[in-house]
């Protein structure tokens, strides 16, 4: 049932996929030593910088726009707790804890990520 | 075959892809990758292909894509679909075309689930303004397409075996 280049095809796919999700991994264990910093962009700006690691106590608040994304924010997580677009993958991705991770909210644009950032460094730049 | 035939034939074949896909937006998989679903409506984009071709299986892209954004979604969704179903048709389409010695339906429908993977993160890129991230995802798109595009193209196997000499005669 198969043919030759299925199989090529098939062992290239699994090839690429691995060898990715291996630089993948390599990176966020690099980056994971560092401060985190969820990020969040609404359209193509940079709306917040909240350093996760240091909230306290609990934050809310909405991001308006096309659609309506309700974010909690806890110490060292971040999520999309509430959304009004169609797709709710945003709330569906959850909490995000560590660097490098991501919720989108395409229909709304927008987007969080933790970024790491190396504090001491950009402590004299800020 | 007829006209009048083939027109029927591909409105039934719309109206298989319009419930397929219907059918597995109701069952979302849960793996906070956005874009990841079983693309049930490929194995009727693929029968076209080959029991018709390449310009009729556009038509019945563009029409599913279409109907599907009116029963629901925003017209942002509905460039995502366009975009994916256009980039992967046009790939199993020059395949089935040119390459048929060298790939099955399997084969090439994992092609055309690469691409539309591809292909939509390649527009949330655009829409995002953010190459690094999304590009993280890759790796999970491309594994996912390899794994959806062989079930849908097993399928479309079984289906072309006991369909395509009623359908054809």
């Amino acid at each position: 049932m198969l043919k030759k280049g299925d199989i090529i095809l098939l062992v290239i796919t699994a090839l690429l996929s691995i060898s990715g999700y291996v630089g993948y991994s390599m990176y966020m264990d690099r980056i994971e030593s560092l401060s985190k910093i969820a990020v969040i962009r609404y359209e193509d700006q940079t709306i917040r910088r909240i350093n996760i690691d240091t909230v306290d106590k609990l934050m809310e608040f909405t991001v308006n726009g096309i659609y309506n994304n309700k974010i909690l924010v806890e110490k060292g997580r971040i999520r999309v707790i509430e959304s009004d677009c169609p797709d709710q993958v945003c709330v569906r991705t959850g909490w995000l804890t560590k660097t490098g991770e991501l919720a989108v909210c395409v229909p709304n644009r927008l987007m969080i990520k933790i970024e790491g950032e190396n504090l001491e460094i950009d402590g004299v730049t800020h | 075959m007829k006209g009048t035939r083939k027109i029927t034939i591909l409105s039934v074949f719309t109206s298989q892809a319009l419930v397929l896909s219907i059918i597995e937006s109701m069952f979302p998989i849960p793996l906070g990758i956005p874009g990841i679903k079983l693309g049930l409506a490929n194995i009727m984009t693929l029968m076209t292909i080959v029991i018709f071709d390449f310009k009729s299986a556009l038509m019945v892209v563009v029409a599913r894509v279409v109907l599907a954004s009116v029963y629901g979604g925003s017209m942002l969704v509905f460039w995502f679909s366009i975009a994916g179903g256009l980039i992967s048709t046009a790939v199993m389409g020059l395949m089935y075309k040119r390459y048929e010695k060298y790939f099955s339906i399997i084969g090439i429908s994992v092609a055309g689930a690469l691409a539309h993977n591809l292909g939509q993160l390649f527009v949330a890129v655009i829409v995002m303004k953010e190459l690094s991230v999304l590009l993280l995802y890759a790796p999970f798109l491309m594994a996912a397409g390899a794994i959806m595009g062989g079930f849908t193209g097993l399928i479309a196997h079984f289906l072309l075996k006991a369909l395509k000499r009623i359908i054809t005669t």
